[in-house]
């Protein structure tokens, strides 16, 4: 049997004009929100903001007053509510495993109902609980209050991962953890992140988490939504004086006009001649673990060399001079923040540090913004 | 006094009484499950009705015990049935009451993520509410054992038989002998079915329980 | 009139079941709060409430006879065997689940123990000491109906002697007025508790 699917992978949630009150309250005051297939979207905002309101609307746990929400184009309120939830995960700060169920149960119970075998449920289990990094032999048959705190977020993920749903919502799922476990969970979400390649609505109060994790972040209040943009962009171009206090501008900025380029760039390796093959400069790079290597050409003049690129062409091209992109110059004494502007303002991601003729290092806006929060 | 215990055992049929006692006992109880957990769950699912049901199950909780098996005559006459009856209508009230604070107290945050997984509204009574409301049940079960096995052994006087019999006659024969064993014999039964439903219960609470 | 052939009963009862019930409240709520203060004694309460609340009535009745005989005062000893129980374990839980940050903080500024539970414990105990003697006066008004068969009088011999000879009007006479007690009983122990314990919607443990 296989679970009804309104929807097999996201290309977009389209919310538009939601509005929800509560009595008196107004908790969601008129949004409109465009989330993106495959990104991580942070909603981030006070108690009382309306994020978590927000949430539970994706999945119909609460139907908005007014507005529209749409699914890849396909309008929520027309999918059977259970059909969607079942193919919406759910991950909450209190975790909510079922008490009186062991985990193989609690993450095995969607299958169960779907009528998977026993040996579907059971490998199935194995294999999440391998995702979050929780021996299976050991975990699959205790019960809940059994496991530490950590653990038991960690089963709570695997729960919400298991019919494979193509959207994942998570509502300050590590909110109740201590700083250090807090900080562990995040780096483990981040690579299971890239290995499941889902769609996920996140919900914090913590804008280190909202950098950490985010793609994009919503910022909202009173029911708003103040701001919407990448880490970058709320840095640097922060809506209002309430976004640059919470994503701490003034702060950074303080910090970032008195820096240079070359306080912040990155080494610049390896260098590869532009004549190399491509199946040698792949394994110069992947050896080396850089993501990007800069080019000599025979002219002395250089151009830079994304790994992802290289693999996309390897079949068409000979060497890697034909993988390369024109590189962005800076000089290494100019100041970081006007670099950074420019590099804006031509849209690119990556800028080449030179200095006497040579290439002495590499700039990458969206990282450093990361390494200064 | 080995002999003594012996010859009033025999004499009084002490064994038949004791099987008579616990299969009154035994069918009391059931039917006290049966009714009072459908009530609960009846409540349960019709909040409107809690009030009025309560009250009048209180109210009958307040009856002295002989009052009810008074009031039992005119419709049941005496014996076994109308000890039943009686047993039923105290042992309900601990039954359902229990059965539906623990349907009603389950943590929200577990019904959230029952219905954000999609699970039905039937599910979650039949598979989440209902195992996690085992303890309390059970602690409602022990409350109503108590009070069943009190009532049988008054129904001795009302002519249900049981071990409520030989303790009649020793009283109205003043026969220290036959009050002692029958009474500490029927005391020691309450004690250990009382002992069995305390366990059963902490057992459902580490099984079933909330950490 | 019925009235007055039924009023020697009726005060018989009242007065062998709240006999009892006091010389229950005076026993119970002391014993509950020595139990504080003795673990042993705390131990041995508690067991023997425990395994007594299981013991049928009827049983308990009938063994007073041998030990102490028949009559109105094994009676009461019945009743308070009865009622003695839910007064102390009440009292106990009640005295006992004080949040101890409040007794520490009571003995940081510097209260005696016994000013502990006159000013602290007791406060906290009200509903459910409240909530035991609800319950044993309702088993006092039970059990002295059954303690006609050891020679107690009261309603209890109308319903034996009814029983016996086998005249409803005879057993009503005497099962009526005790519901109508049980009844006024519960009402005015429910009035009692909300003009008493205004903390409203705490009620206490039964």
């Amino acid at each position: 049997m296989t679970l009804k699917r309104p929807f097999d992978r996201i290309e977009t949630i389209d919310i538009h004009g939601v509005r929800k009150r509560f009595g008196e309250t107004v908790a969601v005051d008129g949004i409109s929100l465009d989330i993106r297939g495959g990104e991580l979207l942070i909603l981030i905002g006070g108690s009382g903001s309306g994020k978590t309101t927000t949430l539970r609307m994706i999945n119909r746990l609460i139907d908005p007053d007014e507005g529209t929400i749409a699914i890849n184009g396909i309008d929520t309120q027309t999918i059977d509510g259970i059909v969607l939830r079942k193919n919406i995960g759910y991950v909450i700060q209190q975790i909510g495993l079922f008490p009186h169920m062991t985990i193989r149960e609690n993450i095995g119970l969607l299958p169960t109902i779907e009528g998977w075998s026993r040996e579907e449920i059971d490998s199935r289990v194995a294999e999440l609980l391998i995702l979050v990094h929780l021996p299976p032999d050991q975990f699959m048959d205790r019960y809940p209050k059994e496991l530490s705190g950590g653990q038991q977020q960690r089963v709570g993920l695997a729960r919400a991962l298991v019919m494979n749903p193509p959207l994942l919502l998570m509502d300050e799922p590590f909110g109740a953890l201590d700083p250090l476990l807090r900080r562990q969970l995040q780096d483990e979400f981040i690579g299971i992140k890239e290995d499941i390649g889902k769609t996920i609505v996140f919900v914090t109060h913590d804008i280190n988490e909202a950098f950490r994790l985010g793609d994009r972040i919503a910022i909202m209040h009173e029911g708003q939504i103040v701001q919407l943009g990448t880490p970058r962009d709320l840095i640097l171009n922060p809506a209002d004086k309430m976004v640059s206090d919470l994503v701490g501008s003034d702060r950074l900025f303080g910090h970032i006009a008195s820096l240079t380029v070359s306080d912040m760039m990155v080494p610049a390796s390896p260098i590869i001649s532009g004549e190399m093959e491509v199946q040698s400069a792949i394994g110069v790079m992947v050896q080396s673990g850089s993501k990007i290597a800069v080019v000599r050409n025979r002219a002395s003049s250089f151009s830079v060399l994304l790994l992802s690129t290289l693999l996309q062409m390897r079949d068409e091209v000979k060497t890697v001079l034909e993988a390369t992109d024109p590189p962005f110059f800076l000089s290494m004494d100019a100041s970081l923040l006007s670099a950074l502007e420019e590099m804006k303002a031509a849209s690119v991601s990556l800028g080449l540090v030179m200095k006497d003729g040579e290439p002495a290092g590499l700039l990458l806006p969206d990282d450093l913004i990361t390494r200064l929060v | 006094m080995i002999d003594e215990i012996t010859a009033v055992w025999i004499t009084y049929n002490l064994t038949e009484r004791t099987i008579e006692h616990l299969w009154i006992f035994s069918i009391a109880l059931i039917a006290a499950i049966v009714a009072g957990v459908a009530i609960g769950l009846f409540i349960y699912r019709r909040r409107r009705y809690a009030s009025p049901v309560f009250s009048s199950l209180n109210a009958v909780e307040t009856f002295p015990d002989i009052a009810l098996l008074v009031l039992l005559i005119p419709l049941a006459g005496i014996g076994t049935v109308p000890t039943i009856i009686a047993c039923v209508l105290y042992s309900i009230l601990p039954i359902a009451r229990n059965t539906y604070t623990g349907l009603i107290f389950v943590s929200p945050d577990l019904l959230e993520v029952g219905r954000a997984m999609g699970l039905s509204e039937r599910f979650i009574l039949l598979k989440v509410r209902f195992p996690l409301a085992f303890p309390m049940i059970a602690g409602g079960i022990r409350i109503a054992i108590v009070f069943t096995m009190g009532i049988v052994t008054l129904g001795g006087i009302f002519g249900a038989g049981g071990l409520g019999a030989p303790l009649q006659t020793g009283i109205n024969l003043i026969r220290p002998d036959i009050i002692f064993v029958a009474g500490i014999w029927v005391g020691i039964l309450a004690v250990i079915l009382d002992g069995i439903a305390g366990g059963i219960e902490a057992s459902l609470k580490r099984r079933f329980g909330s950490w | 009139m019925v009235s007055g052939l039924l009023l020697t009963p009726i005060l018989q009862h009242i007065v062998l079941a709240y006999t009892a019930l006091f010389v229950s409240i005076a026993l119970g709520i002391p014993l509950a709060i020595l139990a504080l203060y003795s673990r042993p004694l705390q131990k041995i309460v508690m067991t023997l409430a425990n395994l007594m609340q299981a013991v049928p009535t009827l049983a308990v009745v009938a063994i007073v006879v041998p030990l102490i005989g028949i009559g109105f005062w094994p009676a009461i000893v019945a009743i308070i065997l009865r009622a003695l129980l839910p007064i102390i374990k009440n009292t106990w839980i009640g005295l006992s689940s004080v949040d101890p940050v409040l007794i520490a903080s009571a003995e940081g500024i510097g209260l005696s123990e016994w000013e502990i539970i006159r000013y602290v414990r007791l406060p906290n105990a009200y509903p459910a000491i409240f909530a035991g003697v609800k319950f044993a006066a309702i088993l006092a008004n039970s059990v002295a109906i059954l303690t006609a068969m050891i020679g107690s009088g009261g309603l209890g011999s109308l319903v034996f002697e009814g029983l016996a000879g086998v005249n409803m009007m005879k057993m009503l006479s005497g099962a009526l007025p005790a519901i109508g007690i049980a009844l006024f009983l519960d009402a005015s122990f429910s009035w009692m508790e909300r003009r008493l314990l205004p903390r409203s919607g705490q009620s206490g443990l039964e």
